[in-house]
């Protein structure tokens, strides 16, 4: 028998933590396909189609604005309380879908994953993108409405400060992108923690500073709403428009540890569980 | 000689039983806390709860061979299958290999139904490990190997199975891999499309020197493709080696025994205070000891009963039915007038009248033509295989019965001598 001399890949029983990254160059493609699969897929046969992207949060806006500034009288820190509020509902948007859209990763595509080898990730990354591209389309809305407001002089555009958006966006979305894979793996495994991941994600939006700001909280109650990692972000994205921070820069050095454990953590987690989870799933 | 490209050492894989889709955080805490806390051994209620779905599988394949891989459902062949195709890691062994893997368990995986037939070349594609400049140059070879290509620009939802089967089929079968994995899918499909695929693996493997893994319940399919096999029987290779020896030995163990069922005490037997059946048999008439039955073989089936009660013009049917629940045939038996008495009854069914596929028997018990004593539904199941003497066709073999009547042709010289 020839002994051949070297093998190009082994199959065994270990796993691993980390991710194979010449492997996901390979399937990048792959990544792109999903993204413009689940983009197109979501808007074939509808009425409005990619509208609802933007649709979806002007509701929203529009019954916080009744409810919490009409009705509850919340101040909105010197904004327009149409501003204000959409600039909340736009990063929470970005937040909660980030968060769910990973959360179901191995719950959703069980189907294909037990058909198909490639790396699992690769569906946690393409939900990703789809994400930061429908939340491009919001912030174009954001930044429309801002502008008329800039125009006609209701509220003063501080340039300067602009780019701490782009801190307060990356810090979200990687917080929502680490907590949805671990989550991923958790509900792959135990599925009545599905119904809590939703829960916990709505009862969240309250305890951060989506539709009030910090100025608004009192002063003993401030400590509870800065634990959230995500109230610093909210914080400083609409600091990024005004130019006004009421948080302290410890909070931000929170939230980015936070987020560089979490993603990490997250990513280790689903690589390591993954292929474990194909025998459950 | 070609080298050695895939080479399996020890497979072994081990499942979990029950718990498995409950997915119970409670009792895995439970679990946890006995194992490394209190130090309780829970061994002997985890052994009940596992299964080795593999053991010990080892065999070693060159470049350019067809391998075939069979067994019943449950012996582990898509276990094996899974763990080839990196879907699931084996618990013990490894697998060694060499180039490009690629799988096909599944016809049209990752398709989406509300996108277009183009857009499904590139979605199925890319998931089966295929670039996009791959695909683009190969785009109108696939459309053209699929024949829809008026379609490609409606959703596949609106496709017939038939077309939604080729498109997809087209774009796995011009994957380039070293080794392909496949799975039963050449179980669909038409007749011309089936016929297509096999040509085209058979290409693969001949004249492109790729080497083919191939499960199948199709042993005729195999036998055609495969130059080697091996046959899994609940997790273990039962035998491995040149592909002929090893379907024929698969087919007897199928086959040779007969099916018999047999109720000792008249009181658990099945039936009721009229009737009591004690025994149904099936005996293949084979041609000789190592024959296999298949549809060449002549049956006879035997059953007995006991009448516990007088019955006048008793008649019992012998009911065949296939797999789909259709009934085949329905035989009555000669009237009897007869005090409680136990009974002997015989029918021979010729060869070369049924088709392939699963059967079973019903008895249906019946007096003074009209009175229904007693039914036993299904009460032998069984199954006849294929057999073919040179065919290209492999699929499935249209009708319930399958007689041998010679259909013979003759060239005429003149319109006049056709038609009279």
């Amino acid at each position: 028998m020839i002994e051949s001399a070297k093998w190009e890949w082994e199959i065994t029983s270990k796993t691993s933590w980390f991710v194979n990254l010449k492997e996901l160059y390979f399937y990048k493609d792959l990544l792109l396909s999903q993204t413009r699969k689940d983009f197109l897929g979501a808007y074939q046969q509808t009425l409005l189609g990619p509208l609802w992207v933007l649709i979806q949060p002007l509701l929203t806006v529009g019954i916080f604005v009744v409810v919490f500034n009409n009705i509850l009288g919340v101040k909105t820190d010197g904004y327009p309380p149409i501003l204000f509020n959409l600039m909340g509902v736009t990063l929470w948007t970005l937040f909660s879908e980030v968060f769910t859209n990973t959360s179901r990763t191995f719950t959703q595509n069980a189907a294909v994953f037990s058909k198909v080898y490639f790396p699992r990730i690769i569906v946690a990354l393409s939900a990703l993108l789809l994400q930061f591209i429908l939340f491009g389309i919001q912030l174009l809305l954001l930044g429309s409405v801002f502008a008329y407001y800039v125009i006609t002089k209701q509220i003063i555009f501080h340039a300067s400060s602009l780019p701490l958006a782009l801190v307060a966006i990356v810090v979200t979305s990687g917080i929502a992108f680490g907590a949805g894979l671990i989550f991923s793996v958790l509900t792959a495994k135990y599925r009545d923690l599905t119904s809590l991941s939703q829960l916990l994600t709505k009862l969240l939006m309250f305890v951060t500073p989506v539709f009030f700001s910090l100025a608004v909280v009192p002063q003993k109650a401030v400590a509870y709403v800065m634990i959230n990692p995500l109230s610093p972000m909210f914080e400083l994205f609409r600091a990024a428009f005004s130019g006004d921070y009421h948080g302290s820069l410890s909070g931000i050095g929170f939230s980015v540890m936070f987020m560089v454990v979490i993603v990490t953590s997250g990513i280790l987690l689903f690589n390591k569980m993954g292929d474990k989870l194909l025998d459950v799933l | 000689m070609s080298e050695t490209v895939i080479k399996a050492e020890n497979i072994s894989k081990l499942y979990q039983l029950g718990s498995i889709g409950s997915g119970s955080l409670r009792r895995d805490m439970q679990q946890w806390w006995h194992s490394h806390i209190t130090n309780r051994d829970t061994e002997t209620s985890e052994s009940k709860d596992k299964i080795w779905a593999l053991r010990h599988v080892n065999f070693e394949l060159r470049q350019g061979e067809a391998f075939g891989i069979i067994g019943h459902n449950g012996a582990g062949k898509s276990t094996f299958l899974k763990i080839l195709s990196r879907i699931i890691k084996p618990t013990e062994g490894r697998i060694l290999g060499k180039g490009k893997i690629s799988s096909l368990l599944e016809v049209g995986t990752g398709f989406h139904p509300e996108l277009t037939g183009r857009e499904n070349i590139f979605i199925s594609g890319h998931m089966l490990g295929m670039s996009k400049r791959e695909i683009v140059k190969k785009f109108d070879e696939i459309v053209d190997f699929s024949g829809v290509e008026t379609f490609l620009d409606t959703p596949v939802k609106r496709y017939s199975s038939g077309m939604y089967v080729r498109l997809a089929f087209s774009v796995a079968a011009h994957l380039e891999p070293d080794i392909l994995v496949v799975d039963e899918v050449l179980a669909v499909g038409d007749a011309e499309f089936q016929k297509k695929c096999l040509g085209k693996m058979n290409d693969a493997t001949h004249q492109n020197g790729r080497t083919i893994i191939f499960v199948s319940h199709n042993l005729q399919a195999i036998g055609n493709l495969c130059s080697k096999a091996m046959w899994l029987k609940n997790g273990e290779v039962a035998a491995n080696g040149h592909v002929k020896e090893v379907t024929t030995s698969y087919l007897q163990t199928l086959h040779t025994n007969s099916w018999s069922k047999k109720f000792e005490d008249i009181n658990e037997a099945p039936g009721n205070d009229s009737i009591r059946v004690l025994s149904v048999d099936l005996i293949p008439q084979l041609a000789h000891h190592d024959a296999v039955f298949d549809i060449r073989t002549p049956m006879l089936v035997k059953f007995s009963f006991k009448t516990m009660i007088p019955i006048t013009k008793m008649t019992v049917d012998l009911l065949l039915f296939n797999a789909s629940g259709e009934c085949v045939f329905d035989i009555p038996s000669n009237q009897l007038t007869i005090q409680e008495e136990f009974v002997n009854a015989e029918c021979s069914i010729p060869g070369n009248f049924l088709n392939d596929g699963a059967y079973y028997f019903s008895l249906y018990f019946v007096e003074d033509t009209s009175k229904e004593l007693f039914t036993y539904n299904e009460c032998l199941s069984f199954e006849i295989a294929d057999y073919r003497e040179e065919t290209n066709w492999y699929g499935k073999w249209w009708g319930s019965v399958r007689p041998n009547f010679p259909l013979t042709l003759t060239p005429a010289t003149s319109l006049s001598a056709v038609i009279k």
